[in-house]
């Protein structure tokens, strides 16, 4: 039995390195530290995974080795006059090197998730530019903690305890015991209500008042968090204050807080379902903090105004820095999801949707993004690797990319391998074959190999390598 | 005058920057024939997609061009033209009129995204629909349409006129949201209903919606009432709220909404 | 005179029969060049490149046979940064800026980088761990924990931006000057930079500490980089100098505002001509749109409310910070037309060539293709004459460069793009053609005994503008603009050995947790992460 320390978790884009996992035999049979989440994949990845490479042949799926795989999937991309190579972001950074290559190879366009996540936060930071930092600098240093449009008690479980409200920095300390009394207290408030509706036979059908008064905690000098969102998620129950917006008008709400912040006085009384006293003493705050820290998820980049959305969030960081110091953060989600962005920036000049079929990196979003060009049903030939389009994209696009051949690497079973015509088992980065990858805030950590991989599985860089290999020789190109 | 049609139905995108005047220009049919277009990432010439005809035989210095068939997929029709005309029958695809510094292009059908983006003069005039970004700047540029018209009879996208620095937009039916966005100058004006949003971030400029807009952004404040606007010569009527900003970037945009079909903006009267 | 090459090395001879044969005759033969300091790799200049897709789609390289596609301008992608280079005959180059805490991505970056041997600076001056030794005054631990540093992520030498800035910039503030001392650390900029300096000195680093000095780019700055050139000139021992101050033209204006700002260059020149302890790198201006990139995190936030241009920011924990901001020279800014007269009057000013290099800060100047356009300017006076005809009025009146006559040698255009800087960074092996230096080679295609480069400048702007023959390792890797193959040099590093590095890892992996939010594990970069791994072994006094 071994114990590995400091392990990477490859997950989400809180990226923790302190897991400690424990083998026997090959097998992980304990994990610590980590959270829900990661503890699922590091136990459980082996249950749905496939072991042997399949080929369509007469629309079935059989067994083929993995040389007939890798000719087939060669002979697809170096046939297609417009194929599209999507995914890159649950793979490690050295596998996407050598499918830039591959892309430029056969003149396809190669995208990664970003196409339907963080997307337009990449757009609108190429108009506005981006605030931002290392998440280190707000755990030592961020008294105010806002999240918007984003939950990450439930998708990014050890944000808070790891960087932000619950952790222990240099200059600030951690809000948690705050938290603890508030909790008891508003559970203790809840019995008492309830008791009382009991004795005085009290209609409860009948809301109580919500108290919009911000709460004496978010005025004082410590750590404190606010939650913006459309409903009051777990991590709203979780903050000092849960601003609830009305869907859809966050632009109009991020608008009036950048007025309020130069100054300024609004001529309605309320904002998104907000009265604007309150949007007024949240500003006093923000201008009153040492250093302010804004995460956004896809309550933003998603909701109506997208991209323009993130532009007005963007611009309000970047004007509260006038008053006190403010930083901004895109609450990425797969773990190497900002390493696929950062190996395509570094090779062609752009972070995702980048267009090789002229010869050189053309990049348009709407135009040149994988979603959008699957949408038209433009595409005829497709590479899908560490992503599952089939399962996540709109339907068009979906039946849009199975009508043409497909090529699916992945080390498990997916809707997406399930339609493939030539299918190619990976071995899992970050649990069974190492590399690199990016945490949300650009910081690079070293993925680590803690058990075997199945001899059928070959890590995503050497799979795609291989295809490269044999394009090349179909192509009759010195390697 | 020169006609050209798709020899057939084009399933990946085809890029033919060289359909312009300017470079059709006294050139002979076969070497017309024979310029590059891109059919998704192989390299083909003109003759291979399009038949091609010359209809006049004196090859003239400003042809026109007329293109029929199915061209969703054809982007980049005249882009950075100087000179000439363009006629397309049915729909277009993207970019069409892209950086066009000159000549007139008309488009019988719909037009794709990017229609007269970065357009340095000249016109474009659509008998129908307009997609997202019309006369807007590439991304991560300030440098949107600067000079020239564009004419849409149907309904425009969202974000047209983005980062626009002059010229007109004229839209004869409802437009999408965002229209103006981080505008600089310019007109944009909108006959039927806004999505929502318009004039969002503008320095400067004047949009003007004469139907319907769901709300006003915070970030504008009531100037006056006015009865009507003129734009490039002709006298729009209202009677029109005029808003002035966007605020948060110190702007100096003018919004002009029409009063009547507008009753919820009543409230704003109270602060004339 | 012929020069043999041989197995990647200069050697004495060849068997002459079997031996492939260059004629170079009517032309120059110089090493390859050595850039000193241009941001080509990592965080900063990567977050320059997603910010600024607009600074890409104009200038595209289609992939060859031979070379991978690429963007360009003022922030080309990697491979497009290396064959360009290549096609200035340029065949060693520095990346300035490295923060720590992502040492990786730099690397990872530098080994898609062809063409070039290269080597990366750590930002250390604003490094918790610095700030807090120094402070003390525990000058031998602070060497201690640099040499782990230096070993643990790969670095060259020790980068300073602005001591004690960054650090104030965490909280949105600045120092105002060197004695200025940094919030909560209670340690003056001076005492970071006579600690480092020592510290230098102590590991017995090839290279003097790397200085990007405070207040720069304010007017009246020359006199920060006056007291930041003396504040070590006691440290200096004999002729060898102990501190190079960087893009020296952005830290050399006068004046007390915008208004009011003039050249500091001729104090500036005068002192270093004076003090040997000292080198600097021009930092030249180009009338073109670039993109500014520094450690500097205030500076940057100043340069974007200067212009309105969009803005990124990215503090580093315990460590550092970085700005981006596109930005435009103007020929007709009185400011803009004055620093690229500063400059060229601090090249023309310093004697010895020895002491002053050829950068434009890339891109932060200009992009590093313009290095042709700066040696036209060196060699010639007519060349310079016709730029100042069209600069701003107040600039022209005010620039010394009408009554300088000095015009560059090709002795001394090769010594500021390549001998001297080898020498400054202690790379014994490059910028020299003598028997046992690396064979990389630039050959041009001038002949000096037939061109006048004073009148025939833009003859000489276009021979280095597209080398003859690039030899790289000595194998022709680009010939008249074409790369004919592609290669991959080295990355140098620095691998102190001293015997306080036991008690520096065991003291580190106890407080890691403390500084840092990764594991003191998942820090350093194994030596196999580098592709062509060439550390440098040093033996430091500790």
């Amino acid at each position: 039995m071994t114990i590995i320390s400091g392990v990477t978790c490859p997950v989400c884009g809180s990226f923790c390195d302190d897991i400690e996992v424990t083998i026997k035999n090959n097998v992980i049979t304990d994990v610590k530290n980590a959270c829900a989440i990661g503890a699922a994949k590091f136990l459980g990845y082996a249950k749905h995974r496939q072991t042997k490479p399949l080929i369509r042949k007469n629309g079935e799926l059989v067994e083929a080795s993995l040389d007939e795989a890798i000719r087939k999937s060669a002979q697809i991309l170096a046939d297609a006059t417009y194929p599209i190579l999507y995914g890159w972001s649950s793979t490690s950074c050295e596998a996407t090197r050598v499918g830039l290559e591959l892309a430029e190879e056969v003149g396809g366009v190669i995208d990664n998730t970003s196409t339907v996540c963080h997307g337009p936060s990449i757009l609108s930071i190429q108009d506005i530019g981006i605030s931002s930092c290392t998440l280190g600098q707000l755990r030592h240093r961020a008294d105010l903690v806002f999240y918007w449009g984003s939950n990450p008690w439930s998708a990014h479980p050890r944000h808070l305890e790891r960087y932000t409200t619950f952790s222990d920095g240099r200059f600030q300390k951690t809000a948690w015991r705050g938290y603890l009394s508030r909790l008891s207290a508003t559970l203790t408030k809840k019995r008492l209500r309830r008791a009382v509706n009991l004795i005085l036979r009290r209609d409860v059908s009948v809301p109580p008042e919500t108290d919009r008064r911000l709460p004496y905690s978010v005025f004082q000098k410590k750590r404190k968090m606010i939650v913006i969102d459309v409903r009051k998620t777990r991590s709203a129950e979780t903050a000092d204050y849960f601003i609830q917006v009305k869907p859809n008008s966050d632009f109009e709400l991020l608008q009036a807080f950048r007025m309020l912040v130069r100054d300024e006085e609004l001529d309605v009384d309320e904002v998104a379902g907000v009265p604007v006293e309150v949007l007024e003493e949240v500003v006093d705050i923000m201008i009153g903090c040492e250093l302010g820290i804004l995460f956004f998820g896809l309550g933003l980049t998603m909701s109506e105004g997208k991209l323009r959305n993130v532009d007005a969030a963007l611009s309000l960081v970047r004007d509260l820095n006038q008053r006190t110091k403010f930083l901004i953060m895109p609450m990425r989600g797969h773990f190497n999801v900002t390493g696929a962005n950062v190996v395509f920036t570094w090779q062609t000049g752009y972070p995702y949707a980048v267009d090789f079929s002229h010869g050189y990196p053309r990049y348009n979003p709407g135009e040149t993004s994988v979603v959008d060009i699957l949408c038209r049903g433009e595409s005829d030939a497709g590479l899908v690797i560490a992503s599952d389009p089939v399962a996540h994209f709109p339907q068009r696009a979906a039946q849009n990319l199975v009508k043409n051949p497909l090529i699916a690497i992945d080390p498990e079973v997916t809707p997406t391998t399930l339609m493939a015509d030539v299918v190619i088992p990976s071995a899992f980065v970050g649990i069974e074959t190492e590399g690199t990858a990016y945490r949300m805030d650009h910081v690079p950590l070293p993925l680590k190999k803690i058990v075997n991989p199945p001899n059928t599985c070959l890590p995503d860089e050497e799979i795609l390598r291989r295809i490269l290999h044999q394009v090349h020789k179909l192509r009759r190109r010195p390697n | 005058m020169i006609t050209l049609c798709p020899k057939r139905v084009f399933k990946v995108p085809v890029d033919a920057e060289c359909i312009s005047p300017d470079i059709f220009a006294e050139k002979s049919a076969s070497e017309i024939a024979k310029l590059l277009v891109w059919e998704g990432n192989r390299k083909r010439t003109l003759g291979e997609l399009f038949k091609i005809e010359l209809q006049t035989k004196t090859e003239s210095k400003e042809p026109t061009i007329q293109i029929s068939g199915d061209l969703r997929r054809v982007r980049k029709i005249g882009a950075k033209m100087c000179t000439g005309k363009i006629v397309v029958d049915g729909d277009v695809g993207m970019h069409l009129g892209e950086e066009m510094r000159g000549g007139v292009i008309t488009v019988g059908g719909s037009a794709d995204s990017w229609a007269g983006c970065m357009m340095k003069n000249g016109t474009i005039e659509i008998k129908g629909d307009a997609g997202d970004y019309v006369g807007a700047a590439y991304r991560g540029s300030t440098l949107g349409m600067s000079e020239g018209t564009i004419i849409i009879h149907g309904n425009a996208g969202n974000e047209a006129g983005c980062f626009m620095r002059k010229g007109i937009i004229k839209i004869r039916g409802n437009v999408g949201q965002f229209a103006g966005m981080h505008m600089k100058d310019g007109t944009i004006l909108v006959r039927e209903n806004s999505e929502g949003r318009a004039g969002a971030e503008m320095l400067g400029g004047k949009i003007i919606v004469c139907g319907h807009i769901p709300s006003i952004l915070p970030t504008f404040t009531i100037d006056t009432v006015t009865p009507k606007v003129k734009v490039d010569g002709e006298e729009v009527a209202g009677p029109f709220y005029r808003f002035l900003g966007d605020l948060t970037e110190n702007g100096d945009g003018k919004l002009f909404v029409s009063q009547t079909q507008n009753p919820h903006l009543k409230p704003y009267e109270n602060y004339l | 005179m012929d020069i043999a090459v041989r197995d990647g090395k200069i050697v004495e001879r060849v068997n002459e029969k079997k031996a492939e044969r260059i004629d170079a005759s009517g032309m120059i033969v110089m090493p390859g060049g050595v850039d000193i300091h241009c941001h080509i790799a990592g965080a900063e200049v990567n977050s320059g490149r997603l910010l600024r897709p607009e600074d890409h789609f104009r200038d595209v390289e289609a992939k060859t046979a031979v070379t991978r596609s690429g963007v360009g301008h003022s922030i080309p992608s990697t491979f497009t940064t290396g064959y360009r280079y290549a096609r200035m005959g340029y065949t060693t180059i520095m990346n300035p800026s490295m923060p720590p805490l992502e040492a990786r991505h730099t690397h990872e970056e530098l080994d898609d980088t062809p063409m070039l041997d290269k080597a990366t600076y750590p930002l250390l001056g604003d490094w918790w761990f610095v700030l807090e030794y120094l402070r003390d005054n525990r000058i031998e631990e602070c060497a201690a924990h640099i040499a782990w540093m230096m070993n643990a992520i790969k670095g060259y030498a020790i980068k300073i931006v602005n001591p004690g800035g960054l650090e104030a910039w965490g909280y949105g503030g600045n120092v105002q000057n060197i004695d200025d001392p940094v919030p909560y650390f209670n340690i003056t900029p001076r005492e970071i930079i006579r600690g480092l300096c020592k510290v230098n000195r102590l590991l017995n680093m090839p290279h003097t500490i790397h200085v990007h000095t405070n207040n720069l780019g304010k007017p009246g700055n020359y006199v920060t980089a006056l007291e930041t050139m003396k504040c070590v000139e006691d440290l200096a021992k004999g002729d060898r100098p102990v501190i190079h101050i960087t893009h020296c033209q952005f830290s050399a204006f006068k004046g007390d505002d915008w208004r009011t700002m003039g050249s500091g260059a001729e104090e500036i020149a005068n002192y270093v001509n004076q003090h040997s302890h000292v080198t600097i790198d021009m930092g030249q201006v180009i009338f073109t749109d670039t993109t500014t990139m520094t450690a500097d995190g205030p500076f940057q936030y100043r340069l974007y409310q200067l212009s309105g241009n969009k803005w990124v920011n990215h503090d580093v924990e315990t460590e550092t910070s970085a700005g981006i901001v596109p930005f435009r020279y103007k020929r007709k800014s009185p400011v803009h037309a004055t620093q690229w007269s500063i400059g060229l009057e601090l090249a023309l000013l310093i004697k010895d060539p020895w002491r002053i290099y050829l950068t434009t800060d890339h891109p932060n100047g200009g992009p590093f293709t313009a290095y042709p356009r700066i040696i036209s300017w060196l060699m010639s006076q007519t060349a310079r004459e016709k730029t100042i005809k069209k600069i701003a009025k107040r600039a022209r009146r005010n620039s010394l460069l009408p009554s300088i006559k000095r015009e560059y040698s090709f002795y001394e255009v090769a010594t500021v793009t390549r001998a001297g800087q080898a020498r400054a960074l202690g790379l014994s092996w490059k910028g020299h053609l003598g028997v046992g230096a690396d064979a990389d080679i630039a050959i041009y295609n001038v002949n000096p005994e037939l061109v006048d480069p004073s009148k025939k400048y833009k003859t000489v702007r276009r021979a280095f503008q597209r080398a003859a023959y690039t030899i790289k390792g000595g194998e022709v890797v680009a010939k008249n603009g074409e790369i004919l193959k592609s290669v991959y040099g080295k990355t140098f590093w620095v691998n102190v050995n001293s015997s306080l590095s036991m008690d520096v890892g065991a003291d580190m992996k106890r407080r890691f947790r403390e500084y840092w939010t990764v594991e003191y594990e998942n820090y350093p970069i194994p030596e196999s992460f580098l592709t062509a791994s060439a550390p440098i072994v040093v033996k430091a006094e500790i």
